[in-house]
């Protein structure tokens, strides 16, 4: 493999020239057979693949109206063609949102539109090839679904609705990609995307019950497949196995503890991710989040509250109701599902939680807006309450906060470059150039501010970071989540009234 | 009435029942394609009136396009005043398809004119733009220099006509007349006022089909017109059931 | 399938040359393993592998990395037991490279 180099850091974003295939060999590992059947895709091509796909193209057109319009509607202005990171980061013009969606639009053309009939190839249109479907393969996972191009575009074309569309279409035909498909499947049969059983959760949670005891000499309990809770709290499986995510874990259970909350996770339910939405595949996605809903109503919860994942907070947030609902066996009170900033912003309101800032004084922290939580959710009652209360939580819990320049952040915020199933190791290149905008503006605020903690909400953005930092000669332990600030401020210990 | 006078009214009948049809075919394709799952691209208004409320800036001052670069500023520089003028020129066209002329139409005229000014120098903006920006040029496409010489077409035999090659206004509006009463009239005898007229017809024919659309696409985005309710609101496609 | 050979004896390994059955699993296979990436597997190397599989074997997935490093502390030492450490042992990262040595599927999700 050749070695990866990072852009340097200047702390300046600047727009590429084109340079056309920059990207072109950046590709994921392809699903073997036996994997692609057990998530119930045609194993491989099949003979006939052009009339099943141009079918099902058709059914996608008549399901969702986002796919139909976006496609008819764009004018090709460019609003959106540098504002994609993945262009931004190597300047194939493939990573140009409108230049992606045409892989699509020319298809479309093709089978579906009078003009594309009539002209053909004057009307730029294209028949499906095998090696239009290669470029398929390889642009629509190099796209982290993070609709950053949405805010720019004039109509709010949303490129994310045409990869998700893609890869449902290519996975119809027997095109899948390894990672998302392995994580589905180990979702739908084993609870969670990293396939850990649930001696192992319990064997992570007794672990991090010792090491808070170990430090704070206080009983943290962190309760699992407790029937009879008030709260089932649901989090990506990487919060019971990854750092920086499990510190994060342990600042939920010390909330959930000063809180007095009768609270549980489910061995079941082991996970608040959902990659059936980056396959754009209904079923899945229902299927994966019905565990959650099923959960619920086996342990009799009262509410449900999720933890730090970005697009676990999108599905569950946005999809929920419309995948699995209605929720009326919940208590009406709350909100169905509630983020767990929610739930923390609002006990501190209530002046329930205690804090010592002077704990994360060795921190100069920013906030990172994760795209899923800033573009396609809410937080609170009011729109963009999603970016005020995790920065409101953590100026509680410390001393030293600067926002990232403002174009960088809020609903323009940069994804990680990781998001949307692209975090899987053979793509690496190509996220650590698409993280780099992030970086620039990383860079501005580390030289002007001397930043050394980058606090977000999101497990794949966590892992991203740490892995991309060292590209670019940042130390990886200057990651972490909102609640892992929680959890080194937070004073342990006598209740003051809820 | 000569031959050349019935092809022409036949062919705006044809051209303005493809648009009539055509756009309604779209309007009613895209009202019945459900939206399975909640997507507005967020911060999102919560109710149907926020919702209008975030559309009127989006439809009167691209308010998107604003947030962007030096290329969108440019683009938008082009591009409202390309609209904006668009609307007065059809405005201020209306005086020739009615009669009496009312007098709100009459208002117009002064601002339609300094309109048809603007609009070829706003649409040589559009041109330009896309290839002399490197991006532009990769992504623009024979049908996106089509539409724009298209219309400049339009616009410069409509200027032709006002200050060159005067047409005598009172056979246009006899044949307008005669073509919104259903009353088949003479076409002026003028082959530029033919051309201006037949590139409208065209226009009209290739808008359903079209990019065009975008006019009635930006009202119903989903990513733009839906209310941010899913944790309140139950939203279920007939096909998800 | 790509395959790695060693010893005479041939063993079926993923893309990334994960050994596609843990069982399959012997001493010769994680040498072989760093060989190719040029690197020695030194006694702490194999204290991580020893303690990677015996975890396996009984939770069916590779132990989270604090357990780890929680554990080479106790064995190797106090002043070991941390990430920095087993970055050095591991450059590409314990729970990825350790874990392809001790011959476990990789551990993939957001992490
Ligand atoms: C609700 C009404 C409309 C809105 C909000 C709207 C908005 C926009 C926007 C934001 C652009 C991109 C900027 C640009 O390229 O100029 C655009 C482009 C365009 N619009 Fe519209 N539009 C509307 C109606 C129309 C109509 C009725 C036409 C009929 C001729 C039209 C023709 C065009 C053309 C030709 C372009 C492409 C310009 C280019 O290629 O650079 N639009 N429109
Ligand atoms: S901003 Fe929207 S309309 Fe413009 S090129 Fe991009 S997707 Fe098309
Ligand atoms: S959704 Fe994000 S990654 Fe995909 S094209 Fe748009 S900006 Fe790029
Ligand atoms: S991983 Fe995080 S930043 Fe990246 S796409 Fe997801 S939510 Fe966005």
């Amino acid at each position: 493999m050749a070695k990866i180099e990072a852009p340097e850091l200047t702390g300046k974003i600047i727009t590429p020239k084109v340079k056309t295939g920059a990207s072109k060999d950046l590709k994921v590992f392809l699903a073997k057979p036996e994997l692609m059947t057990k998530v119930s895709f045609p194993s491989e091509k099949p003979a006939d693949w052009k009339e099943k796909f141009i079918e099902n193209f058709g059914v996608i057109l008549n399901k969702y109206k986002s796919v139909r319009v976006f496609l008819d509607i764009c004018v090709r202005c460019g609003a959106c063609t540098d504002k994609c990171h993945f262009y931004l980061g190597t300047g194939d013009p493939r990573n140009m949102p409108v230049y992606r969606q045409e892989l699509m639009r020319t298809v479309y053309r093709k089978y579906f539109t009078t003009g594309g009939k009539l002209f053909g190839s004057l009307g730029a249109a294209q028949e499906i090839t095998d090696e239009l479907l290669d470029e398929w393969m390889t642009y629509f996972y190099q796209c982290s679904e993070c609709r950053r191009c949405s805010v720019f575009c004039p109509y709010g074309i949303d490129t994310a609705e045409i990869t998700m569309a893609a890869r449902e279409l290519l996975d119809s035909i027997g095109m899948g990609s390894k990672y998302n498909l392995e994580i589905v499947n180990k979702a739908e049969t084993l609870g969670n995307n990293l396939g850990m059983p649930g001696p192992a959760i319990r064997n992570t949670l007794d672990f991090v019950e010792e090491d808070i005891k170990e430090k704070s000499n206080v009983d943290v309990k962190l309760p699992m497949d407790v029937e009879g809770a008030d709260i089932l709290f649901v989090t990506p499986s990487a919060d019971f196995f990854a750092s920086p995510h499990i510190e994060s874990l342990a600042g939920y259970a010390k909330v959930f503890h000063q809180a007095g909350a009768s609270w549980t996770m489910s061995s079941y339910a082991s996970e608040g991710g959902n990659f059936g939405m980056f396959i754009g595949n209904y079923n899945h996605m229902k299927a994966i989040n019905a565990r959650i809903w099923k959960a619920a109503r086996e342990l009799k919860v009262k509410r449900v509250i999720v933890g730090e994942c970005g697009h676990a907070w999108r599905v569950l947030y946005a999809f929920s109701n419309s995948l699995n609902g209605p929720f009326d066996f919940l208590d009406s009170r709350y909100r169905v599902p509630q983020h767990i900033c929610e739930y923390t912003l609002d006990l501190i309101k209530r002046g329930a939680l205690k804090f010592d800032k002077t704990a994360n004084d060795q921190f100069s922290v920013t906030y990172h807006d994760s795209c899923n939580v800033a573009r396609a959710t809410r937080m609170g009652e009011t729109p963009g309450d999603q970016f005020t209360i995790p920065r409101e939580i953590i100026r509680t819990v410390c001393n030293k906060f600067v926002d990232m320049d403002a174009d960088t952040i809020g609903d323009r915020t940069f994804c990680c470059g990781g998001g949307g199933g692209t975090l899987t190791d053979e793509l690496i290149d190509i996220r650590v150039k698409g993280a780099m905008p992030r970086m620039q503006a990383l860079k501005r605020v580390k030289d002007s501010h001397n930043v050394n903690f980058f606090a977000l909400i999101c497990a794949i953005c966590k892992a991203q970071f740490t892995k991309v930092f060292p590209y670019y000669g940042i130390d990886m332990e200057e990651v972490g989540g909102v609640h892992q600030l929680v959890s080194n401020a937070i004073i342990l210990g006598a209740k003051e009234g809820i | 009435m000569n031959g050349l006078s019935s092809v022409i009214n036949l062919l705006a009948y044809v051209a303005a029942t493809i648009f009539v049809l055509g756009f309604l075919n779209k309007v009613v394709l895209y009202f019945k394609t459900p939206s399975p799952l909640k997507i507005a691209t967020t911060p999102a208004p919560t109710n149907s009136v926020g919702v209008v409320l975030r559309l009127v800036p989006e439809v009167l001052f691209f308010r998107s396009l604003l947030r962007g670069g030096t290329a969108e500023k440019i683009l938008w520089v082009g591009g409202w005043f390309f609209h904006v003028s668009f609307l007065l020129i059809i405005l201020r066209h209306l005086r020739m398809f009615v009669y009496p002329v009312p007098g709100w139409i009459m208002s117009f005229q002064q601002i339609g004119i300094w309109a048809g000014l603007i609009f070829p120098i706003a649409l040589l903006i559009l041109i330009v733009r896309r290839f002399t920006n490197d991006r532009l040029a990769v992504i623009s496409l024979f049908q996106d220099y089509f539409v724009l010489l298209l219309i400049i077409a339009i616009g410069l035999t409509g200027l032709l006509l006002k200050y060159f090659v005067r047409t005598n206004l009172v056979d246009v509006k006899s044949f307008i007349l005669g073509l919104f009463s259903v009353s088949p009239a003479q076409v002026p005898a003028s082959p530029l006022f033919l051309i201006h007229f037949s590139l409208v017809l065209i226009l009209l024919v290739y808008f359903p089909f079209s990019k065009l659309m975008h006019a009635w696409g930006v009202l119903i985005s989903p990513a733009r017109a839906q209310a941010d309710n899913p944790r309140e609101v139950r939203n279920v496609a007939p096909w998800a059931q | 399938m790509p395959n790695l050979e060693v010893e005479g004896k041939s063993y079926e390994v993923d893309e990334e040359g994960y050994l596609m059955d843990w069982q399959n699993w012997n001493e010769a296979i994680a040498a072989a393993m760093a060989k190719q990436d040029g690197l020695e597997l030194s006694q702490s190397h194999w204290e991580v592998i020893k303690f990677l599989r015996e975890y396996f074997e009984k939770y069916q997935i590779a132990p989270m990395i604090k357990i780890l490093t929680k554990e080479i502390g106790k064995v190797l030492g106090p002043e070991k037991g941390n990430t920095k450490y087993l970055y050095e042992l591991y450059p590409a990262g314990p729970a990825k490279q350790a874990c392809r040595y001790a011959g476990l599927p990789k551990p993939t999700g957001c992490v």
